[in-house]
């Protein structure tokens, strides 16, 4: 609190005392990229000095004026930059200024300022010099381009795609593989069903760099295959900051539409958390709740049925804009008279938008079991309408201070998410499908997800004087929810004669409340020393950190029952809870729980993870860069949970498990990477690792977690199936190893060619259970070995080669090409076999899912940063991969590429380019999102297919 | 330090000491207390345990004696450990009061002692089931079994049921859901008689053995349509179905309404003379709830049954999905009620090779019959005659009137439709495995081919007559309320 006064006072001071202006900027090797601490900073002929901060930083303050900066360090040569303009009350930035190698002639070098701020280049040089094959965007960068968030900016990374406009993926391979961790902490996503993290909650203005690994080095955690993804907050912003953005967006399918679909929420929705309308009626949770046959009186099973909220039908309403804006500021001001500095970063921003899906198809196939028949027939097609709409509220804030050799960071946020989704569907069921009674409903679904979360970071780095010491620890707790309260489902059944609730139909409506809680706590340190080998620098790294992650889950699940026949003159949702209608009136509806006491499908489950590395870097020959590091993580993941028979009674047979290891392991995680300098701008890279997947929570347990809307079901993977499946879910390991070859050109410019070969033992996979047919159930399985390997071309290059008029576009673009492949198991082979199609030749080979054969990403780019123009035209898609195993009856699902195209531009105008105003459309070639049932020689069918639209937005946004 | 200051700490030292030595001259005695509470417990009752409250001085340890007034102790000496004795007993056989005195003794010598009085009651009337039968079981007449979770008959292993049981299913639905399963191998001898057919119903239904001995069949208190209130039975077989899941000569599937992370839902072999028992006057009423949308229990299920089983008086009441429901299997069933079913009243699937001989459906809310062909290579018929079929009354009205796929393979003869609506029909007469043979619907002649989609075969005429001999289902519920009488 009193650092945060410091800090508001800090604000008032620099506006008051504006006469003077501040020269900043960081000094780093040329060579090497490390940041230069100690460096002495003079104004030549004045008396005004300083030294760079570990961080190689200097802030100084000064009359305005034009002054030539003089820089010095020993073993160094002495830089100085002419034509430093300082202006009252603002900022003159001089990043990453590089001091050359002291040679035999002690030249000084000799630039402008006016060069040093042009060249843009530093995370070129990290990513020539990094251990990692690694890539990024830097905060220079992405104000370049005038992203306002960090999915925007994300995009621009060559090898990253965007998936749903906010999860970002790496090299094709699925979010099984990726990761993402702010401040190189872990934290949960706000979907905790996912590995990675949302993106589109990061103003760019704060965000110092992303950075995206495609490689482990002993230092990252060691759960990533495909890419680790990290985003820097920013602790010391180099100008003051204090931005106010609007937009909008506008989709001609979704917005202002009449057929809008939604439901009557509750008053606080627009902040994105429900405020109790949707809450579990009060003695819901009850072993035996009031029904006619509970012996509780007549009055009691009414008024309790009369506390479950009556809307249970989507109605037609107008939807508006997108709409979103958001409040940045921050600030780094010199304390007292030392040069010590507190940096202070503060961001809100609230998002709604309305999404109308006007074409929804769901579809349950199935092969026929005469060989000769290769078509696919249907169980179940379901189509309709869905509307949806989000509220974001995200909150971040960051105080941050350091002396010349420590650093101290506390940064918190809090996210706020809440999403309503209303639907209207018409289900076709086709009784001669196998295991399928045929019947036609409609239903109408109701749903509401409510997220949140609450992280905080608490980071020192010391570095001990010049000795090349340096300590960072970091401490990071986050707390989150996903809550599903009153999801509702109220499906009737049309019958040739009439229309009513069938059980064995369309079903008998029903309600679900889903809660999850988590708790994620990060301790961690990393401590490096920088020495001398060979006479060169190296770098010894070594630390430990420990995770520990808990889990809360839990599903009620409620279903109307009629205490008699029923008769509906008048069949629609509204109808369905009015007094009329409940017990011990007309169709004498109640309530009936389905709920065990215990609950099978609650769980907890809890993670401690303990982890030490060392890793060292050395140039063993001229040239040659070494990097070798070994990691171990002990993981010990543990489940609370019982499955169905234990619950209902049976604890003979019944499995039951108390806090009991699900998972338990010492993994060491041997990292080697060299990289050999063919010359200045060309590298030679081979790495080699073990990384590692580990099954989630919810994969771990003995969850059956339906799909209100689709009647999908989720089985954790506890649950045995003779024959085909032990109930055993491991880890995936994975031997990984890389070559790559890269040339650097100026100006940013770059040019890759990757080859890659990673080994999976036990690859985790979500199959299709073949055995139970009424209704389309999935477990993760480990499904026998995988390997793959791939090649990568990555290119970000200006389009000067072709004129010197076209200097200002620039082609980035990067191709993956993959083949994988699962040695199948014995069990699904068979049973693949079994469904062989005539003419059809079963290999015991298959694709691996979550891989796509191919990702291209490519991107067009113009910027004019003089006359404030930014445009890019991206696009990007990802092959035809494997999303679930089908087994049998069932053929396999496939994801089709969705071929994203998206434009932007953006503009800045006014007096120092403050304003920006930005067009964006999304989506221009208005593809659908869908996956297929493919079988051999077969019309693909359909299994999931939404109309996403093509959309259109405007932003403005303005720096004060 | 001052001098003040060491005197306050020596008087502080002498203070403590002061206080140890009173401590030293006297210890707290022991105090014991019972429950207040009496324990009610069941004549012969085994296993079963009191807790006595003890507080022994900290610095002391103690030894109890426990001893018993019409019960059996099983653990009367022991050291005390904690704050509480657990004294284990067995009731003894007869009824009444009895007790159990604690004493316990310190080192000090120091003792107190407590009663726990306990009630010893006539033996339950009623047995909760939670677990699976797992060795050979009789359930007799003169209790009430209440079906607490899914319980199963597992492989090797013969439940038999008196004539007159009445079984009792607990509520819910979903996970929650209550059953009998006899799995593949498990045998179930429900063998009643017309005199005293055995009961499977709801615990909400207030019916009694004695209401069944006294010839009162039919529920107290719940309606004839109350469905959904619990699970039904289910009876697994290693008879041939023709199912999709082939694995090698071998098909076996998951039935219905049991979650698949249930192994004793597999079912279906290659033993067509499988024997999974004898099923005899049974009546199985208000059942069906739901497991997941379209994935309920039907009121008697029949998976991959053999032909060595024998099944025949069986009446379903209002069961929330079908009412009989073969999936393959060979097993033959004669004399059958269905009443008031909330789906089908008659579904087969899987190429079931049996025969239902005479029968009665009366309106269920799907179909009257739902009778599906093969799903795997295995292609075989079934044959269903002599029935009679009420589509519909005031109140309540079917789907349609027979429903068969296009693989379909049945030989129906001697069926007689009555109640018949506009809109209800046959909805296929193409399939090239469906015969029609004494097929009678009561309707004007002149307007036959309203009920029938396409061209009206030969064995579909118009008539009067029941096909069904209602005689030997007097015994049944429906009987007994009037709903067979114009057949």
């Amino acid at each position: 609190m009193r650092l945060f006064l410091l800090a508001v006072l800090a604000l008032f001071c620099t506006t008051v005392f504006a006469q003077t202006g501040t020269i900043r900027g960081t000094v780093i090797e040329d060579e090497s990229g490390f940041t230069v601490i100690g460096a002495n900073i003079l104004i030549k002929d004045t008396s005004k000095g300083t030294v760079t901060d570990l961080d190689g930083a200097f802030s100084l303050e000064v009359a305005p004026g034009t002054y030539t900066l003089n820089i010095s360090y020993i073993g160094f040569q002495d830089m100085a930059i002419e034509e430093v303009v300082v202006t009252a009350g603002e900022v003159t930035l001089l990043n990453e200024l590089r001091l050359v190698e002291a040679g035999l002639e002690l030249e000084q070098v000799v630039v402008t300022a006016k060069a040093i701020r042009t060249t843009e280049a530093a995370l070129m040089t990290i990513k020539k010099k990094a251990p990692a094959m690694l890539d990024g965007i830097s905060s220079a960068r992405m104000q370049l381009t005038g992203d306002a968030t960090a999915v925007e900016a994300a995009k621009r990374v060559t090898g990253v795609s965007i998936e749903g406009g906010k999860y970002i993926y790496v090299r094709g391979l699925g979010d099984r593989y990726s990761k993402t961790t702010l401040n190189n902490v872990d934290i949960p996503g706000l979907d905790p069903d996912r590995n990675t993290l949302q993106m589109d909650i990061f103003p760019t203005n704060l965000i110092d760099n992303i950075v995206v690994s495609k490689n482990f080095t002993a230092d990252m955690p060691a759960d990533f295959t495909g890419g680790l993804l990290n985003v820097e907050t920013k602790a010391f912003p180099d100008e003051k900051i204090f931005n106010l953005s609007v937009s909008t967006s506008f989709n001609p399918d979704m917005h202002f539409n009449d057929d809008y679909l939604g439901y009557e929420g509750g008053n606080t929705d627009f902040l994105g958390y429900d405020d109790g309308t949707r809450a579990l009626p009060q003695g819901a949770r009850a072993e035996n709740i009031p029904t006619p046959i509970s012996g509780a009186s007549q009055q009691e099973v009414t008024d309790f049925i009369q506390e479950f909220n009556p809307t249970l039908g989507a109605q037609r309403q107008s939807s508006l804009l997108d709409f979103s804006a958001g409040l940045s500021l921050g600030n780094q001001v010199s304390v007292g008279q030392s040069d010590n500095k507190l940096g202070y970063i503060f961001s809100l921003s609230y998002k709604t938008d309305y999404k109308y899906y006007d074409e929804v198809t769901y579809g349950e196939f199935q092969r026929f079991s005469d060989p000769d028949r290769t078509d696919l027939r249907y169980a179940t097609i379901q189509e309709g309408q869905m509307g949806e709409r989000n509220f974001l509220v995200g909150a971040l804030g960051g105080l941050a201070y350091k002396t010349q050799y420590s650093k101290f960071r506390l940064t918190a946020m809090r996210l706020q998410n809440g999403e309503s989704r209303a639907a209207q569907f018409r289900i076709d069921n086709d009784g001669e499908a196998v295991g399928q009674s045929g019947y036609i409903a409609e239903s109408d679904n109701l749903e509401y997800n409510e997220r949140s979360l609450t992280n905080f970071l608490l980071n020192g780095t010391h570095v001990l004087g010049a000795s090349g010491w340096e300590i960072d620890w970091r401490l990071s707790p986050t707390f989150s929810t996903s809550d599903d309260p009153d999801i509702r489902k109220t499906a009737f059944t049309q019958t040739a004669v009439d229309t009513s609730f069938i059980a064995g139909a369309g079903g008998n409506p029903s309600r679900i409340w889903r809660s999850l809680s988590e708790v994620n706590a990060v301790a961690k340190f990393d401590i490096t020393k920088k020495y001398k080998f060979k006479g060169e620098d190296a770098k010894l790294k070594f630390g430990a950190s420990h995770t520990y992650k808990q889990r809360d889950y839990e599903i009620l699940f409620f279903d109307i029952q009629f205490f008699g026949g029923q008769d509906w003159p008048n069949p629609t949702p509204s109808e369905v809870l009015t007094e009329g209608n409940i017990f011990p009136n007309g169709n004498r509806i109640y309530y009936q729980s389905g709920n065990n006491t215990p609950n099978p499908n609650a769980y907890e489950s809890n993670v401690n993870n303990t982890a030490v590395y060392v890793s060292n870097e050395f140039d063993p020959l001229p040239n040659l860069k070494a990097i070798i590091g070994v990691r171990a993580e002990n993981y010990v993941q543990r489940h609370t949970g019982r499955d169905q028979r234990f619950a209902s009674g049976d604890i003979l047979e019944g499995n039951n498990l108390d806090n009991e290891k699900v998972l338990d392991a010492l993994d060491f995680f041997p990292s080697a990477n060299f990289i050999y300098s063919l010359s200045e701008q060309q590298n030679l890279r081979a790495a080699y690792s073990r990384t590692i997947a580990r099954p989630s929570f919810k994969e771990l347990s003995f969850a059956q977690i339906i799909d209100p809307i689709t009647n999908r079901i989720f089985n954790g993977s506890l649950f045995e199936y003779a024959g085909s499946w032990d109930g055993n879910l491991s880890e995936t390991r994975i031997n990984n190893l890389d070559l790559r070859w890269e040339l650097f050109m100026e100006g940013g410019q770059l040019f890759s060619v990757s080859a890659f070969y990673k080994q999976f033992d036990n690859p985790i996979e979500l199959v299709r259970i073949p055995e139970q047919q009424t209704s389309t159930e999935f477990q993760p399985r480990n499904v026998g070995d995988g390997q793959l390997y791939g090649v990568e071309l990555e290119f970000r290059k200006s389009m000067n080669f072709v004129s010197e008029a076209l200097s200002d576009f620039g082609l980035s673009g990067n191709v993956t090409f993959v083949e994988s492949r699962i040695d199948m198991t014995a069990t699904e082979f068979n049973a693949r076999k079994n469904f062989e199609r005539t003419g059809e030749t079963v290999e015991n080979t298959r694709q691996m899912a979550g891989q796509a054969p191919y990702v291209v990403n490519a991107g067009l780019t113009y910027t004019n940063r003089d006359k404030g123009w930014d445009a890019g035209l991206f696009y990007n898609v990802k092959g035809e991969t494997l999303q679930i195993v089908g087994v049998g009856l069932y053929s396999d699902i496939y994801y089709e590429p969705f071929h994203a195209l998206n434009f932007s531009l953006n503009k800045k105008i006014g007096k120092n380019q403050n304003t920006s105003i930005d067009f964006k459309v999304s989506n221009i070639l208005n593809d659908r999102v869908e996956s297929f049932y493919q079988s051999f020689e077969a019309t693909p069918e359909i299994f999931n297919s939404i109309n996403p639209g093509r959309s259109f937005g405007l932003g403005l946004s303005h720096r004060f | 330090m001052n001098f003040k200051s060491l005197v306050f700490l020596l008087g502080a030292f002498v203070l403590f000491a002061t206080s140890c030595d009173d401590e030293g001259a006297m210890f707290d005695a022991p105090m014991v207390s019972a429950p207040s509470a009496v324990a009610n417990v069941e004549a012969g009752a085994t296993g079963q345990s009191v807790v006595f409250t003890v507080s022994i001085d900290a610095d002391l340890t103690a030894s109890y004696q426990a001893s018993g007034t019409g019960v059996t102790v099983a653990n009367a000496s022991g050291t005390v450990d904690g704050s509480s004795v657990t004294i284990n007993y067995d009731a003894g056989t007869t009824a009444g009061a009895a007790s159990i005195t604690l004493t316990v003794t310190d080192s000090e010598g120091q003792s107190d002692e407590a009663t726990a009085v306990i009630n010893i009651g006539a033996e339950e009337s009623t047995v909760l089931l939670t677990s699976n039968i797992s060795e050979n079981t009789t359930w007799t007449a003169d209790k009430t079994y209440i079906l607490g979770g899914r319980i199963t008959v597992l492989d090797g292993v013969t439940l038999t049921i008196e004539p007159g049981t009445v079984i009792k299913g607990q509520a819910g639905t979903g996970a929650n859901a209550t059953a009998l399963l006899v799995a593949r191998g498990g045998m179930l001898m429900a063998e009643g008689t017309a005199e005293l057919p055995i009961i499977f119903t709801s615990v909400a239904d207030e019916i009694t053995g004695e209401d069944v001995a006294a010839g009162n069949f039919g529920s107290p208190n719940l309606d004839s349509d109350v469905n959904g209130l619990w699970g039904g039975i289910i009876v697994l077989g290693k008879a041939p179905i023709s199912a999709s899941n082939n694995n090698g000569d071998l098909s076996e599937v998951q039935i219905e309404g049991i979650p698949t992370s249930d192994a004793n839902g597999l079912y279906g072999g290659n033993e067509p003379g499988d024997n999974s028992g004898v099923i005899r006057y049974i009546s199985i009423r208000h059942g069906g709830t739901n497991i997941g949308a379209g994935n309920e229990i039907n009121g008697l299920t029949l998976g991959g049954v053999g032909n060595g089983t024998t099944i025949e008086h069986v009446e379903v009441v209002a069961n929330q999905d079908d009412g009989v429901e073969w999936f393959g299997g060979t097993v033959n069933v004669s004399n059958v009620v269905v009443w008031n079913a909330g789906d089908d009243a008659i579904d087969t699937d899987q190429s079931w090779a049996g025969t239902l001989d005479n029968f009665v459906v009366v309106t269920p809310t799907g179909h009257c019959f739902e009778l599906d062909g093969p799903e795997g290579s295995l292609e075989a018929g079934h044959t269903i005659q002599n029935g009679s079929i009420i589509a519909s009354t005031a109140d309540r009205v079917s789907e349609d009137l027979i429903n068969v796929d296009d693989n379909s393979i049945v030989a129906l003869k001697n069926l007689f439709f009555t109640g018949i609506m506009e809109g209800q029909k046959i909805n296929r007469v193409t399939a090239a495995g469906v015969t029609f043979e004494g097929i009678e619907f009561d309707v004007d002649a002149a307007t036959l081919a309203d009920y029938v989609n396409g061209a009206v075969p030969a064995g579909v005429t118009a008539g009067t007559s029941p096909k069904a001999d209602v005689s030997v289902l007097g015994w049944t519920w429906a009987a007994q309320a009037g709903g067979l009488d114009n057949l």
